[in-house]
């Protein structure tokens, strides 16, 4: 049987590795996406380019931050001084939360991603309008990371926090590991469609409020309504995965 | 038998995990960035200067989860086992 200090350090590795990768998958897309519609807006109006370059940037360091808090996961996980005692129960939480954690960054890098994007493309139509679309954007880029950090504090809880274990039974302990696996998938795949859905919403808002500056504040309120009912499936997510961790 | 070798090949797993999803978005992302600055310099030609020059300030912000993933794969095969 392999010893349960090599156990926890496969699960870490592996924990890091499918962390960082998910993540960048996803911000690297969204920060893509949104130089290209800025490159676009770009040659329709030559003239804004230093507004226009400002609000590219701004928009990509957003998208950015659910990269970086993988990363931090990821160098936690490979070198926080984690406890590798612990065998089959601790191996899961700190795999659980890698994959808390690159799951979860997945669908802000993507919204966060389209709302910049769009906010770029709005700024070419209405440049006098550049303060109102970038504060939407930015709200609106703000809204969808929300996601993310929930998968941050989910990942943290996980490899900092776990409770005594050393009295279970092994079947005990491998039920509280799986349920630490669930707790991981949990809120990674219930932040991806709030993550990227609040970003469309905040991506269309802009726009809008680049046709149509008067409506700012209906178009906002609007966006305020519909990002609320969208971020509840990640509030429900995050609640399934502490009862998971904690109340089992 | 030796488990430590176990461990370094999940490292080494790790690793390619790390790098092959990590570099997938970054790439997407830089060639929507290309393709779309190539259709502004199409239609607009006398920008090409500017337009280039912003295609690759966004890919190079769009580079740094590429970069990312390199460092964590790199440390995993190098630094850990």
């Amino acid at each position: 049987m392999i010893d349960s200090i090599e156990l926890v350090q496969i699960a870490a590795y592996l924990g890091a590795a499918i962390s960082v990768s998910f993540a960048s998958l996803s911000a690297g897309y969204g920060e893509g996406y949104t130089a290209g519609l800025a490159n676009f807006a770009l040659m329709r109006q030559p003239k804004t380019s230093d507004q226009l370059s400002r609000t590219m940037l701004v928009s990509q360091a957003v998208t950015e931050t659910g990269a970086i808090f993988s990363l931090v996961i990821s160098l936690l996980l490979l070198f926080g001084g984690l406890d590798v005692e612990g065998g089959i129960v601790k191996a899961a939480a700190l795999l659980a939360g890698g994959i808390a954690m690159g799951l979860g960054s997945v669908g802000p890098g993507f919204g966060s991603g389209y709302a910049g994007g769009y906010a770029c493309s709005a700024l070419s139509r209405m440049p006098t309008k550049g303060n109102e679309i970038m504060g939407n954007m930015l709200i609106g880029q703000a809204l969808s990371q929300a996601s993310s950090i929930f998968a941050l504090v989910v990942a943290l809880l996980l490899l900092y926090a776990i409770p005594e274990f050393s009295h279970l039974t092994l079947n005990q302990q491998i039920m509280r590991s799986v349920s630490y696996l669930g707790a991981g998938l949990c809120i990674g795949f219930g932040t991806f469609g709030p993550g990227t859905a609040i970003g469309f919403v905040a991506g269309k808002a802009s726009d809008m409020i680049g046709r149509y500056p008067r409506e700012r504040t209906t178009i906002m309120r609007t966006m305020f309504v519909g990002a609320a009912v969208t971020e509840s499936t990640a509030i429900y997510s995050l609640v399934i995965a502490f009862l998971l961790m904690y109340a089992l | 038998m030796d488990f430590s070798l176990i461990v370094r090949s999940a490292a080494f797993l790790g690793a390619g995990i790390c790098m092959g999803i990590g570099a997938l978005g970054p790439g997407i992302g830089q060639g929507f960035v290309a393709g779309k600055a190539c259709e502004g310099i199409a239609r607009s030609p006398e920008n090409s200067a500017l337009l280039t020059r912003t295609m690759l300030l966004g890919q190079a912000v769009a580079e740094s989860t590429g970069i990312y993933s390199l460092v964590i794969a790199l440390l995993l095969i190098f630094t850990t086992g």
